[in-house]
């Protein structure tokens, strides 16, 4: 079933960070600043390993407060580098169900401040062109169905 | 190896691909509707909406029951909340670490400025 591919869903999150674009774009790729700002929904402490050019390998590793002691693992690639505009990576989790996601991080300049807008999405890196259409506009008519 | 809960998803991906079905969800979500009712509202063949309605049938999008000649149709949104548990775990994810991201750049600021400021506060 090829057409899968087509209509998997994606999810966009933006934020504008007071920050010039090149300090916020760099973060992504230094391993200590990575383990001190990723720590999403009780993470008490992550360790990250970075080989920041394309081609190269991440592995982030967080620790939660109440999760398994050996923590949850994320790895991926990093796909496309340009500073300070353009990064994306491959994502890989237990939360991604182990395969191959496909995260694309802008970095926009607003006036001294970066707007981030991150787009992750469950299709795999070769296969992330030509499918955004399909999920967002049938989400809004059964959010009302799933929530009734 | 991909898992059962892969497999599964991966058809009510395939299944959702199509803006046939998608309409047809569409339809669904407003109420249980009959086969013949779906085909008389797409500018397509009998054959051709009873095969879509297949498609999402076995991805479990959908139930049918027969009343004597119609087939009535009811919507399942549970494979649909599967596929969006994803989105919701990853919204949270990225919402904090980029929230993480800007309170790490203003400490750094903070550490920063700190010995420049006491120095000027003993020159004082």
């Amino acid at each position: 079933m090829t057409s899968a591919k087509s209509s998997a869903p994606t999810l966009v999150v933006r934020r504008v960070i007071p920050f010039p674009r090149e300090r916020v774009f760099d973060a992504w790729l230094d391993a200590e600043k990575l383990a001190r700002f990723m720590h999403p929904g009780g993470t008490w402490r992550a360790t990250v390993e970075t080989d920041p050019r394309v081609g190269g390998r991440f592995r982030i590793t967080m620790y939660h407060t109440t999760g398994a002691p050996e923590g949850v693992i994320h790895t991926g690639e990093y796909l496309l580098i340009d500073r300070p505009s353009r990064l994306s990576f491959s994502w890989i989790s237990v939360n991604t169900d182990n395969r191959a996601t496909t995260v694309v991080i802008e970095f926009l300049e607003r006036a001294g401040a970066t707007e981030v807008v991150l787009t992750h999405t469950q299709l795999p890196p070769n296969q992330i062109e030509g499918h955004r259409k399909g999920w967002s506009d049938i989400l809004a008519g059964v959010a009302t169905e799933l929530s009734s | 190896m991909p898992s059962t809960v892969d497999r599964r998803l991966d058809n009510v991906y395939a299944a959702i691909a199509d803006p046939t079905r998608r309409a047809i969800i569409q339809l669904l979500t407003r109420g249980d509707t009959t086969v013949g009712d779906v085909a008389a509202r797409f500018p397509m063949s009998f054959n051709g909406v009873s095969k879509h309605v297949k498609v999402l049938e076995n991805a479990g999008l959908l139930t049918r029951r027969v009343a004597g000649r119609e087939h009535w149709l009811t919507l399942e949104p549970e494979p649909l909340a599967d596929a969006t548990r994803w989105l919701e775990h990853y919204r949270d994810f990225w919402d904090a670490s980029l929230a993480g991201l800007e309170e790490m750049l203003a400490d750094e600021d903070a550490v920063r400025q700190t010995p420049a400021s006491r120095r000027r506060a003993r020159r004082r």
